[in-house]
C-alpha cells in the first residue's frame, strides 16, 4: 500500500509541472567502424543532458525546458548523415544539431543545416576544409587538424624529434594528421609513413621499417585500441624510439590496456588532460567517473561542452525554436567549457587550448605544454 | 492496363512534392531512392540479365562522381558537360576493367571484381591531390540551372533525379527488349550453346559491363551533386554489396526490381531509424528470409503477366 | 637491404598465417559443398567473442574456452547449413546473398550485445616473446602457426586416409555418384559445415589474445584469406595455405618500396596477375564446366 502511494507521489511532479521539452538533434556513429569513438561522444552528451535535466531543465523566459536528445546513427556514411540531418531539421524540428565524428559525413550535413537554418555544432570531426566552405550555420567546438598539428609540430621541432615517422589510420583522421605534419614540418623532416586500414591490427611490417630507418620519434595517428597494440608491438620489437600519440592515448583506460613500463615517456596531444589541476576539468572528470565508472575521454568532454554551449546559446537568443537566432547567438557567444573558453571565429571554428601530456614511470601523466598549465606527474 | 498504371504512377511521382508539401524529409528520401536505384539498374543489366555478379559496382559510380567533381570544381566545367564526361569515364573504365574481370568465371569473377572495387576505393581514398582523399571533396555544386529551373531547392532536384531514374529504366527496358538483351539472357543461361551459335560472348559481356558502369556513373554523379560532397565512403565495398542486395531483393532480372530494391533499401533503414542498434540486425534477417522464401525478390511477389 | 627483405618476409609469413587460419574453414566448406560463405569472417569473430565469454566468465582455462567456443560455433554451423544453405543448394547467387545478410545480422548482433569496444583476452602463459633472428614474436603467434599446420596436416590425413574423409571427397567430386553408392551426402554437408565453422571459431579464439577481440576483426583477414584461396586454387587446402602466406609476404615486402597506403592493392594486383597467367590458381584443377 505504502509502495503504491510512493509510486503515485513520484508521478506528481510530472503532472504538476508538465515540463516543456526541447529536442536537440545528435548525429553520431552508433554502429559501424566508428562506433567505439561514437560511444564516448554519446557519453558526453548524455552526461550534459542528465545534468541539465536533473536540475529541472534550463531556464528561459520564466519557464524551464528539459533537454530531449534525439540521436541518429550516421555510420560514417555521407548519405545517412544527410538524411539524418534532414529528418532532424524537418521532422523532429530540432532547433540545433550537435556531434558527428567523420569529416566526410559532416560535409554532407553542413549544407542541409544551411538550407533549413538549423545550426550544426561539430564536436569531433577534424577536417580543416569543413570550416572553409563559408557556411554560417556550421560551428566546430574541437580543434581541427591544422590546429592540433600546429601545437604538436612546434613541440616536436623544439625537441628535435625529427625525422618523424608515422603509423596512421588510412582515413580522414590519420591522413589528415600526416598531411598536416608534413605541411608544418616540411617534407625533409618526415620519415617513414605506415598507413593501415581501420580494423587492421598487425603492425609488424611497419615496425620493421621504422627500426631500419633513422626516425627519432614515431607518431601514432589512431584510436586507443589499435594504439595499444601498436605500442605493444613497437616495444616488444625492442624499439625504444620516442612515441607520440593522439588524445585517446592520454587516459587511464589506455593505461589498462598496456602498462606503465611500455608507455613511459610517450607524449600525446590532448584536448583534455583528465587529472589537470584545473577546477573545471577536475569537476568534469569526477562527474564522468561517477556516472560511467571510468576515466573521462576527450571526445566526451568536447561533446559535453557542445550541448552546454547549445543550451547557453538558446538562452542567450531567447528562443528554443528559431534556428537563425540561435545561430546568431552561437556566433557571438563566449562559453566557459570543460575544454576551455569557447569562442567561434568568423569561420565558425573555436580555438580551444591544445595540451601536450607525457606518461611518467609510475603510470601518471604530466603536462608539458602549454607553459602556463605545466604540471608534474599526477597532474595530467 | 499495365501501361496505364505506369502512367498514373509516373504522374503521381512528379506530383508528389505538391501533394506532400509539408514533408521535405519524404522528398529527400525519395531522391536518395532514385540515386540508389540508378546504379542498381546498371547492375541489374549485368547481374540480372547477363548473370555477372559484380561485387565492385559502386567503384564505377565513384569514378563517374569524382571525374565530374574534378571537372566541375577544378576545371570549372559546367555541370551538364561534366555529367556527360563523367558518365563516359565510368563507362570507359567499365570496359577496360571489365575486360580483365571477364577473363574469370563465377566465384573467381566475383572476387576479382571485389578486388578491383577495393583498389579503386584505395585510389579515391589515398590520392589526396586530386580526390581530396579521405576527408571528402566538399563544395560540389548542384546542377546549373536549366532555363529558369534552378536545382538548389530540394523539390527541383527531386524532379531531376526522378527524370534521370526514369531515363535509366527506359534504357533498361529498351535493352532488355532488344536482340542485344535477348542475347545477353541466352548467354546467361548457357554460354556454350550461345557461343556455338556464333555469339561473341566476350564482346557482349564486356559491353554490358561497360553499359552498367556508365549507368552507375550517372547515379554516382547525381549522388554527389545532391549531397554536395564526394567521399570515398559512398563508393566502398559495403556500398557495392548494398547494390547487389538492392538488385537481388528487388528481383534480379526483372524490370521493376531496382526500383523496389532501392525503396526497401533506402526506405526501410530510414523507417527503422528509431531502433538504431537493432535496425541492421532486422535488416540482415529480412534479407536472409527473403532469399529463402522469395528467391525472385520482391518483383517475384507481384503477380504479373509477362516478365 | 637484404636483412630488411628477410625481416619483411618473416613478418609476411606471420601475418599471412592469420589469413590462412581464417581461410581454412572457408576452403573446406567450398571444397566439399561448393558454397562460398562470405559470412565466414564474422563467424571467426563470433568464435573469438564466445571464447572470450567462456574464458572470462565461466572457466579461467584458455584451452577449455577454445574448445567450448569451437563446440558452440559447430552448432551454429549446423543451424546455418540446415536453415539457410541447404535450401539454397545449387543457387550460387542466392547463397552469396544469404551469407551477406548473415554478416549484417551477426556483426550487428555482436555490437548490440557486447558493445563496439575491443575486448582483451589476456593469456599470461603465451605472452612471452620468442626471438626469431632479429625479430621477436609472442609465443601466441607461434602457437597460431603451429595449430594452423597441425590442422592442415590433420585435415589432409583425415580426407585422404579415413573412411569418412574419403566419403567427403567422393561427395565433393560427384554428388550424384556418391548418393548412388550410398554415401549420406546430406549428413556430410552439415558435418563439413560444422567442421568449417568450428575451425573459424578456433581461428578467432587463437587470434584474440594476440590482437584483441573486436567486431571488425574478421573483415580484413577474410578478404585476404579469400584472395589467398583464389590464388592457391579454390577447394585446395594446401593451395589456401600457400596463397594466404603469399599474400602476407607480398603485402609486407611492398612496404619496402611502395607507399604504404596502397599495401592491400598490391596484394590484389599480384593476385589478379597470377590468376591471369594461371586461372585455376596455383594448385587448382581446371574443372570442366566451371571454367
Amino acid at each position: 500500500m505504502l509502495r503504491v502511494l510512493a509510486a503515485l507521489l513520484s508521478l506528481l511532479p510530472a503532472f504538476a509541472l508538465a515540463q516543456e521539452k526541447v529536442t536537440v538533434g545528435i548525429v553520431t556513429s552508433l554502429s559501424g567502424p566508428m562506433a567505439a569513438p561514437g560511444k564516448f561522444q554519446m557519453n558526453g552528451f548524455r552526461l550534459a543532458e542528465e545534468e541539465i535535466n536533473s536540475a529541472g531543465g534550463f531556464a528561459l523566459g520564466g519557464r524551464k525546458y528539459l533537454v530531449d536528445l534525439k540521436a541518429y546513427d550516421t555510420r560514417a556514411n555521407p548519405a545517412e548523415g544527410a538524411s539524418a540531418m534532414q529528418r532532424l531539421a524537418t521532422v523532429d524540428k530540432a532547433p540545433v544539431v550537435l556531434g558527428e565524428l567523420h569529416s566526410g559525413v559532416a560535409a554532407a550535413e553542413a549544407p542541409i543545416a544551411r538550407d533549413y537554418g538549423v545550426p550544426l555544432v561539430l564536436t569531433i570531426p577534424t577536417g580543416p576544409g569543413l570550416t572553409e566552405q563559408g557556411n554560417p550555420f556550421l560551428f566546430r567546438v574541437n580543434a581541427n587538424n591544422d590546429q592540433l598539428t600546429q601545437a604538436l609540430a612546434d613541440f616536436v621541432a623544439r625537441q628535435g624529434w625529427t625525422p618523424l615517422a608515422f603509423i596512421a589510420w588510412n582515413n580522414d583522421a590519420g591522413r589528415g594528421g600526416v598531411n598536416g605534419m608534413k605541411k608544418l614540418l616540411g617534407e625533409s623532416k618526415i620519415g617513414y609513413i605506415g598507413y593501415f586500414n581501420v580494423g587492421e591490427v598487425d603492425f609488424a611490417s611497419h615496425v620493421s621499417n621504422i627500426r631500419a630507418g633513422s626516425a627519432r620519434a614515431v607518431m601514432l595517428l589512431m584510436d586507443e585500441e589499435p594504439g595499444s597494440l601498436a605500442i605493444r608491438q613497437i616495444r616488444d620489437a625492442g624499439l625504444k624510439t620516442q612515441l607520440i600519440g593522439t588524445l585517446a592515448m592520454g587516459s587511464d583506460r589506455f593505461l589498462k590496456r598496456l602498462d606503465a613500463d611500455r608507455l613511459e615517456g610517450m607524449v600525446q596531444y590532448n584536448a583534455f588532460p583528465p587529472n589537470a589541476a584545473v577546477p573545471r576539468i577536475r569537476a568534469f572528470s569526477d562527474r564522468y567517473r561517477k556516472k560511467y565508472g571510468e576515466e573521462a575521454h576527450g571526445f566526451a568532454a568536447q561533446s559535453y561542452d557542445g550541448l552546454m554551449l547549445a543550451v547557453a546559446a538558446m538562452q542567450r537568443a531567447g528562443t528554443v525554436t528559431d534556428g537563425r537566432k540561435i545561430r546568431d547567438a552561437l556566433a557571438a557567444i563566449e562559453h566557459d567549457g570543460v575544454i576551455g573558453r569557447i569562442r567561434f571565429d568568423s569561420k565558425g571554428q573555436a580555438h580551444p587550448p591544445v595540451y601536450v601530456t607525457q606518461w611518467c614511470a609510475n603510470g601518471s601523466r604530466r603536462i608539458l605544454f602549454p607553459e602556463s598549465l605545466k604540471a608534474d606527474c599526477g597532474g595530467g | 492496363m499495365r501501361k496505364a498504371l505506369l502512367l498514373v504512377a509516373t504522374v503521381l511521382l512528379y506530383a508528389l512534392p505538391s501533394l506532400a508539401a509539408g514533408t521535405p524529409y519524404l522528398i529527400h528520401v525519395l531522391v536518395l531512392c532514385c540515386v540508389y536505384a540508378i546504379p542498381a539498374v546498371g547492375l541489374n543489366l549485368m547481374l540480372g540479365y547477363a548473370g555477372l555478379v559484380s561485387l565492385g559496382h559502386m567503384a564505377f559510380a565513384g569514378i563517374g562522381a569524382y571525374a565530374a567533381a574534378v571537372l566541375m570544381v577544378d576545371a570549372k566545367l559546367g555541370f551538364w558537360a561534366a555529367l556527360a564526361l563523367g558518365v563516359a569515364a565510368a563507362g570507359a573504365s567499365g570496359a577496360a576493367i571489365g575486360a580483365v574481370c571477364l577473363r574469370f568465371r563465377s566465384h573467381f569473377f566475383m572476387i576479382v571484381t571485389l578486388a578491383f572495387g577495393l583498389m579503386l576505393y584505395s585510389v579515391m581514398n589515398n590520392w589526396d591531390d586530386v580526390t581530396r582523399g579521405a576527408q571528402g571533396f566538399p563544395g560540389i555544386p548542384r546542377p546549373a540551372p536549366l532555363g529558369s529551373l534552378s536545382f538548389g531547392p530540394l523539390q527541383n532536384f527531386y524532379y531531376l533525379a526522378l527524370t534521370a531514374a526514369l531515363a535509366a529504366f527506359a534504357v533498361q527496358w529498351r535493352v532488355v527488349r532488344s536482340d542485344y538483351g535477348r542475347t545477353l539472357m541466352a548467354l546467361r543461361q548457357d554460354e556454350r550453346l550461345a557461343a556455338a551459335r556464333g555469339v561473341n560472348a566476350m564482346l557482349y559481356k564486356t559491353s554490358v559491363f561497360a553499359l552498367g558502369s556508365a549507368i552507375a556513373g550517372l547515379g554516382g554523379i547525381l549522388h554527389v551533386s545532391f549531397l554536395r560532397v564526394a567521399a570515398p565512403a559512398t563508393f566502398n565495398l559495403s556500398e557495392s554489396i548494398n547494390a547487389v542486395l538492392i538488385v537481388v531483393v528487388g528481383g534480379a532480372g526483372s524490370l521493376a526490381g531496382p526500383a523496389l530494391g532501392a525503396l526497401v533499401f533506402v526506405g526501410l533503414p530510414e523507417y527503422l531509424r528509431v531502433a538504431n542498434e537493432w535496425r541492421l540486425v532486422v535488416f540482415g534477417a529480412l534479407l536472409v528470409l527473403l532469399v529463402l522464401f522469395a528467391p525472385r525478390g520482391l518483383a517475384g511477389l507481384i503477380p504479373s503477366g509477362k516478365k | 637491404m637484404p636483412a630488411a627483405v628477410l625481416e619483411q618476409t618473416i613478418n609476411g609469413l606471420m601475418s599471412g598465417s592469420v589469413y590462412v587460419l581464417v581461410a581454412l574453414g572457408m576452403v573446406l566448406i567450398y571444397g566439399v559443398m561448393h558454397v562460398l560463405n562470405f559470412a565466414h569472417g564474422v563467424l571467426f569473430m563470433l568464435g573469438g567473442y564466445v571464447c572470450h565469454f567462456f574464458f572470462t566468465r565461466v572457466t579461467g582455462s584458455y584451452a577449455l574456452s577454445v574448445l567450448l567456443s569451437m563446440g558452440v560455433l559447430a552448432l551454429v554451423g549446423i543451424a546455418l547449413e540446415r536453415g539457410v544453405f541447404r535450401p539454397l543448394h545449387g543457387n550460387l547467387r542466392n547463397q552469396v546473398i544469404a551469407s551477406l545478410g548473415l554478416i549484417l545480422v551477426i556483426e550487428n548482433l555482436v555490437v548490440a550485445v557486447w558493445g563496439p569496444n575491443a575486448l582483451q583476452m589476456k593469456v599470461p602463459a603465451t605472452e612471452q616473446l620468442v626471438p626469431l633472428g632479429a625479430l621477436r614474436f609472442p609465443l601466441q603467434h607461434l602457437l597460431v602457426i603451429l595449430v594452423t599446420f597441425a590442422v592442415v596436416a590433420a585435415l589432409f590425413l583425415f580426407l585422404k586416409f579415413s573412411k569418412p574423409g574419403t566419403a567427403i571427397r567422393a561427395a565433393s567430386q560427384d554428388r550424384l555418384a556418391a548418393m548412388v553408392v550410398g554415401i549420406p551426402v546430406e549428413r556430410i554437408d552439415w558435418t563439413t559445415f560444422a567442421l568449417g565453422t568450428a575451425l573459424a571459431a578456433l581461428g578467432g579464439a587463437l587470434i584474440g589474445p594476440l590482437f584483441l577481440v573486436f567486431p571488425l576483426m574478421g573483415d580484413a583477414p577474410m578478404v585476404k584469406g579469400l584472395a589467398g584461396i583464389l590464388l592457391g586454387g579454390m577447394g585446395s587446402v594446401p593451395g589456401a595455405v600457400i596463397g594466404g602466406l603469399l599474400i602476407g609476404v607480398v603485402e609486407s615486402l611492398s612496404t619496402l618500396v611502395l607507399p604504404t597506403d596502397y599495401r592491400d592493392s598490391v596484394a590484389f594486383v599480384v593476385m589478379v596477375l597470377i590468376l591471369l597467367a594461371r586461372p585455376q590458381g596455383i594448385f587448382g584443377v581446371r574443372v570442366r564446366g566451371e571454367d
